[in-house]
């Protein structure tokens, strides 16, 4: 197969991007595989711009770290689709998309008249993803949520943080990521159906729903047997064998499921007496001795570094991994040899490292063709090249506030 | 209703934990029929080690409710072969075996090209295929460290690594995440007519949302460290503590208006609004004062009433809900249906997570119930494998359909 056969997967495939931060993680993985996308802001930019890190601190619409990395490889244009010359070029857009994508809230795309029929009235193979915080049914499908209100409703914030303190948020917005994903997924299945169907069609994406799939086992144990995991209450469960552990400098966690994997842990331990009986062979027997077990263990770990216990756990077939920080993330060898990071410019902020497509994909990998796009950078690009405007009507919508 | 978008694909699973048993479950959820190869040789890590067990555990039900179950030996060179055969009628294998595994089985992407060259292979691993640490060994729970979740899920000026809870999120969004790739090669397969090779590590697809945090680093050389729950675009923001035993509600307030209405409805119940908290840098930089401020109010209530409350006035708010919450007194699952209830046929009366996206014209659903070990081996030998009922037998008696 020659080189130019290895086009990304959504080559060609045009994507409108009118959501907020709950679909960032969703236009990303598009454009990362090859689509199209078309960031519309409105003129004042877009609000994921004044989310922090900034570059060198210096809170600035164009140096938001947050924004570039989840906007590079996008086109961008301003666009006020409240105004009605908004609107109609919004839908003359929409004509010739094969995606929208919008988080409006279902209340607020009837107001906006910006619905899946108002959308695809023109297009009917159009394909329009609704991110949404409670999906467009049910008695929540009005309600607000930032992204920590998706995690507190999907029971994963109850779960973080130590006894006796509030429940804790992580890092990076997994309630967005997930809903962002599911998106993707979505959108991908229902580009698939049209090529053999030619219909376009909506996809409805509930946040709320997705962050009850990210827990864990939760509720299919809690509907089994009515046990309830709680944030203050971790002794004797097990938990307490895969909190990490402190070593050196820093932490690691040890985590075994195979019997085979405790037999090698306690072989490489020099098989110490307290834990060498078979009887700690089951893990239901170390689940119910962890004082025993995480006692013999936290010893050991003491010993050595995180790294010592990575490189030789893990020749050791053992599941053991080191607590990094993202720097150490970065510089390790595994991501510098797989090349995760690709070294981009940006007109602002200067030279960067971008987090490149996942995962990939043999023969139609994704690629980065372009930094996070200015504000209105691409307005002339689109509006007069691609919708055939002329610069007196620019300088119009401009003088209107449109874009 | 329209015929589910995957009809027709057929999905073999050589798989083992969560990770690559969701990438297939995802796919079958919209149509693709899922054959789980596994071995009764021993039970998978949601099977558990015990055989009485092997069709009771709903974490099992939640990971392969849908499938079909097809007991092969793949320790014998019998077994590699009829999961070949399989594999030849199909159009997708998904694995997520220790790196060498599949090549040992001869069903690595050189080898699978030539038995299938329309196949799709998606190889799940918690490093992905290559690098030097591309063979780790690695659950849910290990792969938020390397990548720095763990490190970074903690509180401000945190000792300890502990505060992260057990959740195992990588394993579900890499499964969707996978899930999106293989549909992207069947598209790419309908256009060129070529499978392809998907190398997935779940640590990338986990590190793709923290790309701020390595921004951070690489941008402004400086190590990003644990935030809590503070935030500098919102204020109020976090968890308030309400009436009721460790009971919490999430707050976020992000505009003018959304503070005024918030305040207004907190002076209207009896408290005096301190000037200091007239703008958002004022609340910013007073922020204990304005969460003990918003506690004394949301003590009060049950956090369902401080949710409802604030939604009423259009402001942000949630229950940080436990499991019990879930069923009990979330009305936007009761109302969607999401809490999922299947009798399986040994272990009775299960509840899984449904399908949390509707597509209009072709929607997803949870499509049946767990397979039991074994539960479609006689059916797929016979109907796809081609074999009769005497060979079956005989593969059975010598632990090669086992």
């Amino acid at each position: 197969m020659n080189e130019s056969d290895r086009t990304a997967p959504l080559a060609g495939y045009r994507v409108l991007d009118l959501g907020g931060p709950l679909a960032l993680h969703c236009t990303k993985l598009l454009a990362d595989m090859g689509a199209d996308v078309i960031k519309i802001e409105p003129p004042s930019g877009d609000e994921s711009r004044r989310v922090p890190p900034f570059k060198d601190d210096l809170p600035h619409p164009e140096k938001s770290l947050y924004f570039l990395h989840f906007n590079t490889n996008k086109r961008g244009i301003t666009l006020d689709i409240e105004k009605p010359d908004g609107r109609a070029i919004l839908l003359e857009l929409a004509g010739k998309a094969d995606v929208v994508i919008e988080t409006f809230r279902p209340s607020r795309a009837k107001e906006l008249r910006l619905t899946y029929p108002d959308l695809s009235a023109g297009n009917p193979g159009l394909i329009v993803a609704s991110i949404t915080p409670f999906g467009q049914s049910g008695p929540w499908r009005d309600y607000k949520a930032s992204d920590i209100a998706g995690i507190a409703l999907g029971n994963l914030l109850y779960l973080a943080g130590e006894p006796g303190e509030p429940p804790l948020q992580p890092p990076g917005e997994i309630a967005y990521g997930m809903a962002s994903t599911y998106g993707a997924f979505g959108i991908a299945t229902a580009l698939y159906h049209r090529l053999k169907s030619g219909r376009g069609q909506q996809i409805d994406v509930s946040m709320h729903e997705c962050a009850g799939h990210i827990a864990g086992y939760f509720i299919p144990n809690y509907g089994y047997t009515g046990a309830k995991p709680a944030r203050a209450s971790r002794k004797g469960e097990e938990t307490d064998l895969y909190d990490p552990y402190a070593t050196k400098n820093g932490y690691a966690r040890i985590f075994i499921i195979p019997v085979e994997q405790w037999r090698r842990l306690v072989d490489w331990m020099g098989r110490p007496a307290a834990i060498s009986g078979p009887e700690f062979e089951k893990m239901s027997y170390r689940r119910q001795h962890p004082e025993i077990v995480v006692g013999a263990i936290a010893e050991f770990c003491r010993r050595h570094t995180k790294e010592e216990l990575y490189e030789e756990g893990q020749k050791r077939r053992i599941a053991v991994t080191p607590i990094n920080t993202a720097g150490e993330f970065i510089n390790s060898e595994q991501v510098k040899e797989r090349g995760i990071f690709v070294d981009m410019e940006h007109p602002v902020i200067g030279k960067y490292a971008h987090f490149g497509p996942v995962p990939r994909l043999s023969e139609s990998a994704g690629e980065i063709t372009r930094t996070a796009p200015l504000i209105g950078q691409h307005n002339k690009e689109i509006y007069c090249g691609e919708l055939g405007m002329s610069n007196d009507d620019l300088t119009a919508l401009r003088a209107s506030g449109v874009i | 209703m329209s015929k589910l978008p995957l009809e027709g694909i057929r999905v073999v699973e050589l798989t083992t934990g969560a990770a690559g048993p969701t990438v297939a479950r995802v796919l079958c959820e919209f149509g693709a029929e899922v054959i789980r190869c596994e071995t009764r040789l021993r039970g998978d890590g949601h099977r558990g080690e015990d055989p009485k067990l092997w069709n009771m555990k709903p974490d099992f039900m939640k990971l392969q409710r849908g499938k079909k179950s097809f007991t092969v030996n793949m320790q014998t060179p019998k077994g590699r072969e009829l999961v070949k055969e399989l594999v030849k009628k199909s159009d997708v294998l998904v694995e997520n075996f220790g790196l060498g595994i599949l090549e040992k089985w001869g069903l690595d992407w050189p080898r699978l090209k030539d038995i299938n060259p329309r196949c799709i292979l998606i190889r799940v691993k918690g490093m992905g295929c290559t690098g030097p640490h591309a063979a780790d060994l690695t659950y849910g729970p290990n792969v938020g460290n390397t990548m720095g979740t763990t490190y970074l899920w903690n509180y401000p000026g945190a000792v300890t690594a502990t505060a992260e809870p057990r959740t195992q999120h990588p394993d579900f969004m890499g499964g969707v995440t996978g899930a999106f790739a293989v549909v992207l090669a069947l598209i790419h397969r309908k256009k060129t007519g070529r499978g392809q090779w998907i190398d997935s590590a779940q640590v990338e697809i986990g590190a793709s949302i923290l790309g701020p945090k390595y921004l951070e680093y690489s941008v402004n050389h400086r190590e990003p460290q644990p935030q809590g729950n503070r935030s500098l675009t919102a204020a109020p923001y976090g968890p308030y503590q309400c009436k009721g035993d460790d009971r919490w509600c999430v707050i976020s307030v992000y505009t003018e208006d959304e503070w005024e209405r918030l305040a207004n409805l907190l002076e209207k119940s009896g408290l005096k609004r301190d000037p200091k908290f007239a703008t958002h840098l004022q609340r910013v930089r007073h922020k204990d004062d304005l969460d003990k401020w918003i506690t004394s109010w949301t003590l009060r209530h049950d956090p369902y009433e401080v949710m409802e409350l604030l939604q009423d006035i259009d402001v942000c708010a949630a229950v940080v809900q436990d499991v019990e919450d879930q069923f009990k007194r979330d009305k936007q699952y009761a109302a969607t249906g999401f809490l999922v209830n299947m009798t399986e046929p040994e272990a009775g009366d299960v509840v899984t997570e449904g399908v949390p996206m509707r597509l209009s014209e072709t929607p997803g659903k949870v499509r049946g119930l767990a397979p039991l070990m074994g539960e479609h081996t006689h059916e797929i030998a016979r109907e796809l494998l081609g074999l009769r009922d005497q060979e079956i037998k005989q593969l059975e008696e010598e632990k090669v359909l086992y």
